[in-house]
């Protein structure tokens, strides 16, 4: 136990350096290279008419940021889900999640074209929450519907409903443009303004995530032992489903679906840190943020000079790694 | 038996008018309204209309009838899929060999299609024997990953497939963004399993496959009955399990490979047409095979028809239509399966 807290230790500390320099990295590499020195100009002396300058303060920082944070947010999400319902295959895009507030989004699309980022936001946490309790209905209506498998065969079978109705109602009213936009994972063109509007709400579910995590790794022992230490299990549970919604919704809203994030980042956390999710959840946000990010920056190499869309990535990395779980843990019952 | 038999008959009987019925509507009905008289003048040649005959021949028959085989293969094809697993969840689509299949052929788009331009229809005849590689590969990751104690696990088994689904849908979809703009539509819309692009050459690249290994299967299908049995009472029987189960599996994949080489992947056919077959006229696989066959005819024609006809003049892939209906499905068995 104390080695793996020293692990975290050394994340939490060292995460400040690692997420400047991801940064910079990011920020220097590109279809168009940007020294560190042009960089440190942006920062410090900002100046307009400098192309490379713009480029940095509109385009490239934006896009780090969103990586990280969105990154961060899809890794809290699948750790409190794992830990919650103690399912190793838990994570936002596997329980339809993410389909759920593509699917609101396309609706409003369509019948509220004018709608600000803001309501955008809302309704993308609203379409988050349906996409869940769909999924959690089937899955309590159905015996043994809660255990790993199931639960992750019931949510993929009602994403696949969720995206090809948003696929139908987007072709019919012939908005499929701007719903692909949202779709896919369009990291590149992270918009500052809509990334301010987001961070509020995402900061409410990252604060509700860390009230709730004594909470989580006491229900990650079972519900019976939850009860017996007098823990209130249905308000850690409202809250931390709470939490996700936040968490997700925000981060479909900003960048759209990208899948498998949620579900690799919380086993590689926990395997290094534990499971005290006191630990594990910053230290989730903080992998999860850096992981994304450089998968947005690799995701510029892949195929240049042309962008591979970051999901590609995620899927090349997450597959194997979600094979390997299937295989190691089976059809078993435990977080 | 003799009773059994005469059900199917009779299933059949009202199966194939059903299916004339949506081909007849599918053929007259759209923006370019025909009237039954003139299909028939059309087709038997009794009056030539050149308008009639290019909207006929060229745009709505090719479709229909690559609809239609589409589901016949896909309909037995997961019939014996669903045999051999043992799973009633089982489809070729949910364990991602039409992604295989998929991911093959849009690597065959990319690297060859250049190469074998002059001759357009050498390419699309080849077509299918690269989707077979692709599902083949997929197959035998699902079999390597989901095998374990010796035995099958079905939430293992269809775990296995989304995961494999997943990873050659991003690997198509990584292919399809190196390719020109053009090809690069053409593989998109392929992959969401289509068919509004059908022409003749593609009917006749598929047919020759379905005509082999339709028969085969057929004459195999007393085989599946026996698989549902554990598998030690039908070695004890005098039959080579694993070497049948094999034979049975490459005809199945060879068949998904056809179709999705021309219609991209269409998934739940495979799925929904057993079951429904089977609630129809038993277990019995000579029975249930022919009627799965249809059954996966008329949902496709059908489907197509929704899809080409709903959302006028805007066009759905006809995967996605079968999606909308197959989920709900898919999730009233999972409901009864546990019940």
């Amino acid at each position: 136990m104390k080695t793996t807290n020293g692990l975290a230790r050394i994340i939490l500390f060292t995460a400040p350096i690692i997420i400047v320099s991801v940064i910079f990295l990011s920020i220097a590499y590109g279809a168009k290279g940007i020294t560190l020195a042009t960089i440190w100009e942006a920062f410090t002396a900002y100046n307009e008419e400098d192309v490379n300058h713009a480029i940095i303060m509109t385009s490239r920082l934006p896009r780090v940021l969103s990586a990280l944070l969105v990154g961060a947010f899809l890794a809290i999400s699948g750790a409190i889900m794992q830990g919650m319902t103690r399912n190793y295959l838990a994570s936002p895009s596997i329980m339809g999640v993410t389909d759920g507030s593509a699917f609101v989004i396309t609706i409003c699309m369509v019948f509220m074209p004018e709608l600000p980022s803001i309501s955008m936001i809302l309704f993308s946490m609203l379409g988050s929450a349906i996409g869940a309790g769909i999924v959690y209905g089937f899955g309590s209506l159905i015996k043994g519907g809660l255990s790993p498998v199931r639960l992750a065969i019931i949510g993929t079978v009602i994403g696949t409903f969720l995206s090809s109705m948003s696929a139908a109602i987007a072709s019919y009213f012939q908005v499929s443009q701007n719903v692909s936009f949202w779709y896919n994972a369009k990291l590149h063109q992270a918009d500052p303004d809509v990334f301010l509007m987001a961070l509020p709400f995402g900061l409410v579910g990252l604060i509700l995530a860390i009230i709730v995590a004594n909470g989580i790794t006491i229900l990650s022992l079972g519900e019976e032992v939850s009860v017996t230490l007098g823990q209130r299990t249905r308000m850690v549970k409202v809250l931390s489903m709470l939490s996700v919604i936040c968490l997700t919704g925000t981060a479909v809203a900003l960048v759209g679906k990208i899948g498998f994030v949620g579900l690799i980042v919380p086993h590689i956390t926990r395997f290094l840190v534990g499971v005290d999710y006191k630990v594990l959840i910053p230290c989730a946000g903080i992998i999860g943020g850096v992981f994304l990010a450089l998968c947005d920056i690799l995701s510029r190499f892949v195929n240049a000079p042309f962008e591979t869309p970051i999901g590609v990535i995620t899927s090349l990395i997450g597959v194997p790694f979600f094979l390997y779980l299937i295989r190691t843990r089976g059809g078993g019952r435990h977080a | 038996m003799h009773k059994e038999g005469k059900k199917t008959v009779i299933t059949m009987l009202v199966l194939t008018v059903l299916i004339l019925i949506s081909m007849y509507i599918s053929l007259t009905y759209g923006v370019f309204e025909l009237t039954i008289r003139d299909v028939f003048r059309t087709i038997f040649r009794i009056e030539t209309n050149a308008d009639f005959e290019l909207v006929i021949f060229d745009f709505r028959l090719p479709r229909i009838v690559i609809a239609a085989l589409v589901g016949l293969g896909l309909g037995i094809a997961g019939a014996v899929i669903q045999g051999i697993t043992r799973n009633g969840l089982a489809d070729s689509g949910i364990l991602g060999i039409n992604a295989g299949a998929g991911a093959a052929i849009v690597i065959f788009m990319f690297f060859f299609q250049d190469q074998v331009q002059g001759s357009g229809w050498l390419s699309v005849m080849i077509m299918p024997i690269f989707g077979l590689i692709g599902g083949l590969i997929a197959s035998l990751f699902i079999f390597f990953f989901s095998w374990k104690n010796g035995t099958f696990d079905t939430g293992r088994l269809i775990l296995t497939g989304i995961a494999i689904g997943s990873g050659f849908g991003a690997l198509s979809m990584y292919i399809s963004l190196k390719m020109k703009a053009s090809d690069f539509e053409m593989a998109t819309v392929w992959v969401s399993g289509s068919i509004y692009n059908a022409n003749w050459i593609y009917i006749a690249s598929m047919l020759p496959w379905l005509l082999i290994l339709i028969p085969i299967i057929y004459k195999k299908a007393y085989l599946l009955d026996l698989f549902q049995l554990e598998d030690i009472s039908t070695k004890s029987l005098g039959i080579a399990v694993e070497k049948e189960k094999s034979i049975l599996l490459l005809a199945s994949i060879g068949l998904v490979s056809a179709c999705v080489s021309v219609s991209g992947s269409i998934g739940f056919i495979g799925l929904m047409a057993p079951h429904i077959a089977r609630q129809l006229v038993g277990i019995n696989h000579r029975h249930v095979l022919p009627v799965c066959g249809a059954i996966g005819m008329l949902l496709v024609v059908v489907s197509d028809f929704i899809a080409k006809n709903v959302f006028a003049p805007a066009e759905l892939p006809v995967g996605i239509v079968i999606s909308i209906l197959g989920v709900p499905y898919f999730l009233f068995l999972l409901v009864k399966s546990r019940a």
